[in-house]
């Protein structure tokens, strides 16, 4: 395109070349560039290395914080296939009643499997296990109703707790209970970290795109004389800034894989700690690493981080840098 | 080609560097501009390379009205002119195939046809066995000339220097200057700004004296027009 003359071709609109030929050509120059700034990444080691490191221990943060929710959420699915309801039953219901009571209960398609404690047998197992057994004697009563140990079919706690309310309606039930208030509580503990761990993301990731833009901002000055330069034979804004674009994409991807190395560190430091922990509480619980599709994320946004912070910084910096020139 | 119509330029400060400068370069023209530093050779410059632009007055490169160009046109502007700076205005880190290539990598030209471009620019100047070199390996003539072959590596139709011979000796500069007669006689317009009289008066072309910012002078050279 000439402004001043028109019809005289310039660039490579000067050449005739076929479409596909320039469709190649577009890829390999964005390919060519894409090298060139890994070069001077190269060549400027040490203050690209502080970015890059600085972007890699900025995202290990967030991308802890989700594995712990990750590692959280399946703690408390486990747990949750345990959840039973007892159904502690009135003290003056016979047996026919406890019969019908368990007919019912088979008959309801939300429960998996009901099992029925006899109070003699539970004042045994009590007297038993509890070491009361010399106290127990003493009384004439057995104090203990029956219990009805009933398993939802669907475990999850908003289920569980719908089926509990249904049951305490029945004739013969005094008293129904599911023990998921600690459940509950682990869920809200989980749902906590995970929106400590959006905050802290989005905190670090502006932090990120400070960074970034920080260091291609002087990469910029560094450049300011070739800058000059190439606006004096005709470069435009777009054209100058390029390079810089790809910088900073790859400043963003070394510090998604040094985030990933880094949690993979974690990750191996912490096993041993994990294991005795879930050892203690006898589960077979294995710490989920990061997946490759999260990984896929971890680079997807790194990048995108690298990429936004130099072009916010870019952009600027290069409009102000006039051609003194002459 | 090149037409100034009463164009003024100045400074925040009331310094006037241009006081209604008025001339006109023809197609295929070669002229002089002259005067001590500070009568405002530089300004000039600027105003055609679109580094500045004039605060009343009109500058035309073809036709086309410079104040009509936008901000974002102004590369393709600079695209059409072929530059020459005082101080080379290199890539010191670049090889002179790159420094040369520049221009048309800029325009988007690669492979066979941009190093033949380049190899031809560099043969005109007689500087293609320094292909290889980096700038700083190069003396201060060659420097100038590595900046001619950019200048002209993608074959504009006017061609702007500034002091091209500003820290030559006598013999250089006369290499220069035929490389730019060489230029001139194929067709292109060249706007060269010198204050070196002695050259001027050999080479007996237009000359254009700017005094305090004002044209004192449009025509042959004159001894001792400036004095």
């Amino acid at each position: 395109m000439s402004i001043l003359f028109q019809g005289r071709a310039t660039g490579a609109t000067a050449v005739k070349q076929s479409l596909w030929h320039r469709f190649v050509m577009f890829w390999v120059h964005h390919l060519r560039q894409a090298l060139t700034s890994l070069g001077e990444i190269w060549l400027t080691p040490a203050s690209s290395l502080l970015t890059v490191a600085v972007i890699g221990v900025s995202l290990t943060l967030p991308v802890t914080l989700h594995l712990m929710v990750k590692n959280l959420q399946q703690v408390s699915s486990s747990v949750d296939q345990a959840a039973q309801i007892s159904l502690f039953l009135k003290a003056d219901t016979n047996e026919t009643q406890i019969a019908e009571l368990i007919a019912l209960l088979q008959a309801n398609p939300e429960v998996a499997d009901v099992q029925f404690i006899d109070k003699s047998q539970a004042l045994a197992e009590f007297t038993a296990e509890s070491g009361f057994g010399d106290a127990l004697s003493y009384i004439e009563d057995n104090p203990l109703p029956h219990v009805m140990l009933v398993t939802p079919k669907n475990t999850s706690s908003v289920a569980a707790s719908a089926l509990l309310s249904t049951l305490q309606q029945e004739r013969y039930v005094e008293l129904a209970k599911l023990d998921i208030g600690w459940l509950e509580r682990l869920d809200a503990i989980v749902s906590l970290v995970r929106q400590v761990a959006i905050a802290v993301a989005l905190l670090l990731m502006v932090a990120v795109l400070l960074v970034v833009g920080n260091t291609i901002r002087l990469m910029v000055l560094n450049k300011k004389d070739e800058i000059e330069v190439m606006k004096l034979v005709g470069a435009t804004n777009s054209y100058i800034q390029r390079p810089f674009l790809y910088t900073g994409i790859w400043l963003g991807f070394f510090g998604g894989i040094l985030t990933f190395l880094i949690e993979e560190v974690l990750l191996w430091w912490l096993k041993q700690g994990i294991a005795s922990v879930t050892q203690l509480y006898d589960s077979s619980i294995a710490l989920q690493p990061l997946s490759l599709a999260e990984l896929g994320y971890l680079l997807l946004v790194a990048v995108a981080l690298g990429f936004v912070g130099s072009f916010l910084a870019v952009h600027r910096t290069i409009s102000q840098i006039e051609a003194t020139g002459i | 080609m090149l037409r100034f119509e009463q164009v003024t330029k100045s400074y925040s400060g009331g310094f006037v560097a241009l006081d209604r400068v008025s001339f006109h370069l023809e197609k295929g023209e070669m002229a002089f501009l002259t005067g001590h530093s500070g009568a405002g050779k530089s300004t000039l410059l600027k105003l055609i390379s679109l580094i500045e632009r004039p605060t009343t007055g009109k500058v035309f490169i073809n036709g086309v009205d410079l104040s009509r160009v936008s901000k974002g046109q102004v590369p393709y502007v600079r695209r059409d002119i072929g530059m020459i700076f005082q101080n080379h205005k290199l890539l010191m880190n670049h090889s002179v195939f790159d420094n040369v290539a520049l221009p048309l990598v800029i325009e988007g030209f690669s492979g066979k046809d941009m190093t033949k471009r380049v190899h031809a620019a560099l043969d005109k100047v007689g500087l293609l066995d320094k292909v290889r070199c980096l700038p700083h390996m190069l003396s201060g003539g060659e420097q100038q000339r590595v900046g001619i072959a950019r200048a002209v590596v993608n074959r504009p139709p006017l061609l702007l220097a500034d002091e091209p011979t500003g820290n030559l000796d006598p013999d250089l500069s006369k290499d220069i200057m035929n490389v730019f007669e060489a230029f001139n006689q194929v067709g292109v317009s060249v706007l060269i700004a010198s204050h070196d009289l002695s050259l001027l008066a050999r080479m007996r072309y237009r000359t254009l004296t700017l005094k305090n910012g004002r044209m004192i002078n449009d025509g042959l050279t004159s001894y001792g027009a400036d004095e």
